[in-house]
């Protein structure tokens, strides 16, 4: 097996694969620490690599498997994380110059979890600027590029997370997602990532944006990795307030039971239309996808779009003064500190009133419950996982996201479990995904469709073209 | 309908923040920030009051170490 077959391989083959003594942890971790040296350099999805941990780890690994101790799926899999998740004695930068150097004194309850099961930790990676405002072109690290096109953004805010996994730089990755940050880059990347239900991961020691909309959450290349991670990091945590106190179960039950009877929601009218729209290509990928799954035995209804549409407005209005309420002491101190592009942002916040946050709480109770009425007539939504294919670099639009719905941040606001699979590519060749959304902590049932739709279709198993030359 | 702050509004606001800003970057700002209140005042509209229960506040949480 080349070094290429070996990145490549899922996290449910690499483990069937050591187990099976086929090769070694040493020997994946290598093959990641390689693919890194040779084209990184082109997408930049790393700020700070651990080559000498990771070998270390997966040396610890080989050693524990060969005689007898294993600490589950993820033991000797090579994985990265977002560079806001907090790694005791490893710099955690939130890619801007105001942590430039910061060294927490340790782990992010998640990070702990990855350890305790085992994972080899190839390194840090890139993302949009304290996970906000677009790629940051005036930070201290450069922005991340899409492997499908590098001339393109990956998405973001855990642009790292997503191009590493699709140039087969990692095996797993840790987002985060306060409007789409997860499920966005995994649709422009070609990935597959899942933001679980508001507290059903822990979010101590990941740096905030916003308190009430953050969520922690794995991203992979295949379904069946995505809820091999959730298993390991899902789970009750006293340290985060909004931790979800109930129980955790087998995510893979039933994961591969079919979909047939399943009624899938599609609220488009009066949300897809929306300011310039879905772009063409997104829209005609999502409509195949949805002939893919009436195929598969599921009913597809069409419901109102317009309490999602809205929730787009509540959700910018709560994340900007969260975000600012979090970062004023720097703002008013060193304000110079951040990109242009997050300043911009957050200074958003500190121009809304307390009335402002509080009205916008209060239409996110009464969005909340309109959304999740619709779980009366329907088992799950189905949506695009983006607006538009990954726009490039030069030229791009700062205010883009505006001028566009958004098929995200409507489940931050809700809480709701999405995952966003691969649906398709353009004429460009640049991935989409589409995304299904369950009932409040039923990420099985996301796995269920998702697992589903991607076993019948060949999108997942498309590679970026990219040479190290 | 929302009153459109002016930079003047902005600048004045920034201040009492303990922000300093430059007219150029509040000048970036405006737009945002006056789609931000224009958004406030349509979620407004959503708000019935009649049947609203109280705010959020748990006292659960009690065993954060």
């Amino acid at each position: 097996m080349t070094n290429l077959d070996l990145s490549y391989l899922t996290i449910a083959e690499a483990a069937a694969g050591l187990r099976r003594k086929q090769f070694s942890a040493i020997e994946l971790a290598d093959a990641c620490l390689d693919r890194i040296d040779a084209i990184d350099s082109k997408l930049h999805s790393f700020i700070t690599p651990t080559a000498d941990l990771a070998l270390e780890q997966a040396r610890q690994a080989q050693r524990e498997l060969g005689s007898g101790t294993d600490r589950g799926p993820l033991h000797g899999i090579p994985i990265a994380l977002k560079d806001l998740y907090a790694t005791k004695g490893i710099r955690t930068t939130c890619h801007s110059a105001v942590l430039e150097n910061w060294i927490p004194d340790s782990d992010a309850t998640t990070v702990t979890k990855l350890r305790e099961a085992g994972m080899v930790l190839l390194g840090k990676l890139g993302m949009h600027e304290f996970a906000f405002g677009g790629p940051s072109v005036d930070a201290p690290f450069p922005a991340v590029r899409n492997p499908w096109n590098t001339a393109h953004i990956p998405g973001g805010s855990s642009s790292g997370s997503g191009a590493a996994l699709a140039a087969g730089l990692c095996f797993g990755a840790l987002g985060s997602d306060t409007g789409g940050s997860i499920r966005t880059p995994s649709s422009h990347c070609g990935i597959v990532g899942i933001k679980p239900t508001y507290g059903r991961v822990s979010r101590f020691g990941v740096i905030p944006l916003s308190w009430s909309l953050d969520h922690a959450g794995p991203m992979a290349r295949r379904v069946e990795d995505c809820a091999i991670m959730l298993q390991v990091l899902a789970g009750y945590d006293a340290k985060d307030n909004a931790s979800a106190n109930v129980a955790v179960p087998n995510f893979q039950t039933g994961m591969k039971d079919g979909i047939k009877g399943l009624r899938v929601g599609v609220p488009r009218k009066n949300w897809f239309d929306e300011n310039l729209g879905i772009d063409q290509q997104t829209e005609a990928a999502f409509n195949q996808a949805l002939k893919v799954l009436e195929n598969l035995g599921a009913q597809i209804i069409e419901i109102d779009g317009k309490p999602f549409s809205l929730a787009r407005k509540a959700n910018q209005t709560i994340l900007v003064c969260e975000a600012y309420a979090y970062h004023e002491k720097t703002m008013q101190e060193t304000p110079q500190k951040f990109g242009s592009s997050v300043r911009r942002r957050i200074l958003e916040g500190a121009f809304l009133s307390a009335t402002d946050y509080l009205t916008a709480q209060r239409a996110r109770t009464v969005l909340n419950d309109q959304i999740r009425a619709n779980f009366a007539s329907v088992d799950i939504f189905a949506v695009p996982g983006a607006a538009r294919p990954p726009e490039p670099f030069e030229g791009m639009d700062p205010n883009e996201q505006n001028l566009r719905p958004s098929f995200t941040n409507p489940f931050n606001l809700t809480g709701l479990p999405a995952i966003a699979v691969p649906c398709g590519f353009t004429a460009e060749n640049l991935p989409a995904g589409i995304q299904f959304v369950a009932p409040a902590f039923q990420e099985a049932t996301c796995f269920r469709v998702a697992y589903a739709y991607e076993q019948a279709t060949e999108w997942h198993k498309q590679r970026p073209a990219l040479s190290s030359a | 309908m929302v009153d459109k702050l002016t930079l003047e509004d902005l600048r004045t606001m920034a201040e009492r923040a303990g922000l300093k800003l430059g007219d150029d970057e509040l000048q970036l700002l405006l737009p945002g920030v006056n789609r931000s209140r224009r958004q406030v005042a349509e979620l407004r509209e959503l708000i019935d009051r009649s049947d609203e229960l109280a705010g959020t506040f748990k006292a659960a949480n009690t065993d954060r170490k």
